[in-house]
């Protein structure tokens, strides 16, 4: 059998790939609905489903040969003589897949970078405000200041518009001149032009103004300040009553890392999956697909999924989908370095700006056990502070961290440090009780 | 600082505690360490300072003298990591008798030991399994956060005119007839007629750098580690097999339970022995018992969530005692290693000893138990050893 | 859409919608914050939206620490914004 944990765009299209060889797929996903963080419509939210996304829940539905289990939090992979163990928890219990063969397509989620303030009731990430809306027609706001990063910040935006929302302004930190970099990448991608121009009508018709080389600095109390990257300069005072901010993406590669599969840093600082070119991870019989290979968006995921899920049962991989694939990784490349984070991103903290959410740890705390204590990294910080230990794991700030150690220090940050951001043996919480009662072979 | 007086090799606690010791005493240390400050087992340690695990012997008398070390270290550099005397609670699920018996000889060596009856177990720790009777309470036993506390003693070293250099690690310990004569590391050479090895698990490591050999191997462990919860348990809360594990020479997996909560609300949860080198791969099957066995002792936590794991490994020498005192073969060059699960416990009391065994000072206690020499007499024997 | 299902929160009740997630239920309702920090008691509400950032956790029947952002209501269920 092969299983695939996931059930995004990556993971459905692997699935929906290796079905039409009759073999067994299970799709084991964490969210009651299938679609991952990209499609998680509701069926009551109206206007959102892509017609992409019908035709993948179509197929998938159809695929004879598939079994969805949703709800499934898996907490550990094993590997076991044949294959692999997947330990998951569903309605409070324990329950054990088996499989021959792992296709991963874990996903991503935002990168977040702390302000003075972000840790306010208001204050989300642009993904956070997109699940929101998207999941649960909620919209986060009345007035919402959309800022930080990338493309994805202007669906965000125009979503909350659409669904009422008044959008005092998109701040994106970088300027669009940066795309001349990378003008290959944008002549083999004209279709992203054609969605760029959609977005625009739209921020006309609601009248969105889209800043550039601007960045929100502070969420205090109603008022958001907004500064130039650059200088800091010309700071500006907002009245708003939510931020959207969002800096890109980051895969989660926490089942990645605890079934072994080698991971690597890219020349931005990204730590992804390594794969080859039929998507087999480093780990024999496992496949990673999608975000996990590093952040490449929905399009991406999609043809990688369908790689893995044709190289999963030895169906021949066509030429179109490598085409496509190496199409998009250009335009993925291109937009890590069109929409860099500002390298001067700490600046903007206070001492007392919490920089560990869950363990509530301030950038002062931070400083002192780097300047007194003599923390060198990431792991040092969070020995001294607790910062990452919380029930978060370190997803939100063990990046952050390691940059703020970088610019006290100025000591470059070790791809290994980077590497064991995903070290987490226990990939979801699960009950003391219920793991004991598991099996003991 | 090209010519210090001592270099201790190894910024875990028990360097840190050697190079405070000594700087106390007058001496200009400096400190390398291959990595920063914590970075090996005291980084993967929980704190334990406990005089109720040891049985009667040189290693009680050792954690008698050192817990009360831990508290005037703490009057010395300032409350700043989280020392605490919350006392062990030792419970018997079976035969109280064995655990009975060694409380009376632990204290006729001077431990504080207070019988427990049903209603006192159940006092102390209302959560416990209802069906637990008996138990002995060691009011000695303490903890403290391990990673902290190194760093604020180096930082005292550093403050008293001693050096810390992160990030160097030692290639070569140079002697010359016998005696020490200076190391030379990633970030330069340097004098000295003294040499401490602190290096916990990589403390073989060194010797060999020195020419001569220690036998010290590492043990791996596990520890379980929750979400945050309202507490639920009090003490350092153990099964009485545990000190059976601690003593055992035997290579299989052994687990016992240790159930205990932090200051930040988590509940730590051990603990497994293994030998399997430095290998650091999940085994969920441990894991998996651990709990099992945690919940069993305190059903509460059957819906409190594991959080995350961590794995260290604890130096250890073939008999099972710290090896504390100087180099058969090099003169100059002293070893401090070896100190299996109480590392953290022992560290003061080893820094004392071996402060006084450099300076020639007399001894709180007799140090003959602890010499390397125990191993280095018969280097075939040892080869067999490792 | 409209329902007459409730939970309750802190104890009040709070209607919510078929599939609803519990943070989507509150902050529907005019909830700000769902919860106060465990050191400084200072509020949160929802940041991540997704289930990663631990944000969101509350007391759901009892058990501590549940994403309020990924679990669905469900009727009687009682939120507590404290463990």
């Amino acid at each position: 059998m092969i299983a695939i944990i996931g059930a995004g765009p990556a993971g459905l299209a692997a699935a929906i790939s290796a079905a039409q060889s009759g073999q067994h797929v299970l799709v084991l996903d964490s969210a009651p609905r299938m679609g991952g963080q990209f499609w998680r419509h509701r069926d009551f939210v109206k206007g959102y489903r892509s017609e992409k996304a019908v035709e993948i829940f179509e197929s998938f539905r159809k695929s004879n040969s598939v079994s969805h289990i949703s709800g499934a939090s898996v907490w550990s992979v094993e590997k076991s003589q044949d294959g692999f163990l997947i330990n998951y928890l569903k309605n409070g219990k324990e329950e054990c897949a088996h499989c021959e063969k792992l296709i991963i397509a874990t996903g991503g989620y935002d990168r977040a970078l702390p302000f003075p303030g972000w840790d306010t009731p208001g204050s989300i990430t642009a993904g956070g405000a997109q699940a929101m809306l998207k999941g649960q027609s909620l919209v986060v706001g009345e007035k919402i200041v959309v800022a930080g990063t990338g493309p994805f910040l202007l669906p965000v935006a125009t979503g909350l518009a659409e669904a009422g929302a008044q959008i005092v302004g998109i701040y994106e930190a970088n300027n669009p001149l940066r795309w001349a970099l990378s003008p290959f990448a944008l002549l083999l991608n004209l279709s992203k032009f054609g969605e760029f121009l959609h977005y625009r009508k739209l921020m006309r018709r609601h009248g969105i103004a889209l800043h550039f080389g601007k960045i929100a600095t502070s969420f205090v109390e109603g008022e958001v300040s907004i500064s130039k990257v650059r200088t800091r300069s010309g700071g500006q005072i907002i009245a708003a009553d939510a931020i959207a901010t969002g800096w890109g993406f980051m895969p989660d590669l926490t089942i990645p890392g605890i079934v072994g599969c080698n991971q690597k840093v890219d020349r931005f600082g990204n730590v992804y999956c390594e794969s080859n070119w039929e998507q087999r991870s480093s780990i024999n019989n496992v496949w990673v697909a999608g975000e996990s290979t590093g952040i490449g968006g929905a399009d991406l995921a999609l043809v990688e999924g369908a790689i893995a899920g044709l190289s999963a049962t030895g169906a021949r991989i066509e030429l179109r989908l490598l085409l496509r694939r190496w199409r998009l990784r250009i335009f993925a490349k291109a937009l890590q370095r069109s929409y860099p984070v500002p390298k001067n991103w700490t600046s903007w903290l206070k001492p007392e700006t919490t920089i560990c959410r869950c363990e509530e740890v301030p950038y002062q705390s931070i400083e002192d056990s780097i300047r007194e204590l003599g923390a060198k990294d990431s792991r040092g910080v969070k020995l001294f502070t607790r910062c990452g230990m919380g029930l978060c794991q370190g997803r939100t700030c063990s990046r952050n961290v390691s940059e703020i150690v970088q610019q006290i220090t100025g000591a470059e940050i070790s791809d290994a440090e980077r590497l064991a951001y995903s070290n987490r043996p226990v990939a979801a919480p699960i009950p003391l009780g219920i793991l004991g009662d598991g099996k003991k072979n | 600082m090209k010519n210090p007086d001592a270099i201790v090799i190894g910024a875990g606690i028990v360097g840190a505690t050697v190079a405070l010791s000594l700087t106390n005493a007058g001496l200009q240390v400096l400190i390398v360490d291959r990595g920063p400050v914590s970075s090996g087992t005291t980084g993967a340690g929980e704190g334990n300072i406990l005089v109720s695990d040891k049985e009667p012997g040189p290693e009680l008398t050792l954690a008698l003298r050192s817990r009360d070390l831990w508290f005037d270290l703490q009057d010395d550099v300032g409350d700043c990591f989280e020392l605490e005397a919350k006392g062990g609670v030792v419970v018997a699920r079976r035969d109280p008798e064995p655990l009975f018996h060694l409380a009376k000889k632990q204290e006729q060596c001077g431990v504080l030991i207070q019988k427990l009856d049903n209603y006192a177990v159940h006092e102390l720790e209302p959560y416990i399994h209802p069906e637990i009777e008996h138990g002995i309470l060691y009011s000695q036993d303490a903890q403290c956060q391990p990673m902290l506390a190194a760093a604020h003693v180096i930082r005292a070293v550093v403050n008293r005119g001693g050096k810390f250099i992160a990030g160097a690690e030692v290639q070569r310990i140079l002697h010359h007839n016998g005696s020490v004569s200076g190391i030379e590391t990633t970030q330069g050479s340097f004098s000295t007629k003294i040499v401490v090895n602190a290096a916990g698990t990589w403390a073989g490591n060194i010797a060999e750098r020195a020419g001569s050999q220690l036998p010290i191997a590492p043990r791996k462990g596990f520890i379980l580690v929750t979400e945050p919860v309202n507490k639920y348990i009090f003490h350092k809360v153990y099964d009485s097999d545990y000190v059976a594990n601690v003593a055992s020479s035997d290579a299989d997996l052994q687990t016992s339970t240790v159930v205990e909560g932090t200051q930040s609300g988590t509940i730590l949860i051990g603990a497994s022995r293994q030998r399997v080198g430095f290998d650091t791969t999940m085994n969920y099957e441990i894991v998996r018992r651990l709990a099992a066995q945690a919940t069993s002792l305190f059903p509460i936590l059957r819906d409190v969530q594991l959080l995350r794991i961590y794995s260290g490994f604890r130096p250890y020498a073939p008999d099972h005692l710290p090896v504390i005192g100087e180099d058969a073969q090099v003169n100059g060059l002293w070893h401090s290693a070896g100190h299996e699960g109480a590392g953290i416990g022992l560290a003061p009391g080893s820094a004392q000893l071996l402060t006084d065994r450099i300076l020639a000072r007399d001894t709180f206690m007799d140090a003959e138990p602890f010499s390397p020499k125990r191993f280095q007499s018969s280097l075939t024997q040892l080869r067999s050893a490792i | 859409m409209k329902t007459n299902t409730y939970v309750i929160f802190n104890g009040n009740s709070i209607p919510f919608n078929e599939g609803e997630s519990v943070a989507a239920a509150l902050l529907r309702s005019g909830e700000e914050s769902l919860r106060e920090t465990r050191f400084h008691g200072k509020p949160r509400a929802i940041f991540c939206g997704i289930g990663v950032c631990f944000d969101c956790v509350v007391a759901i029947d009892g058990v501590p620490n549940q994403r309020a952002c990924i679990i669905e209501c469900r009727e009687g269920m009682k939120i507590e914004s404290r463990p």
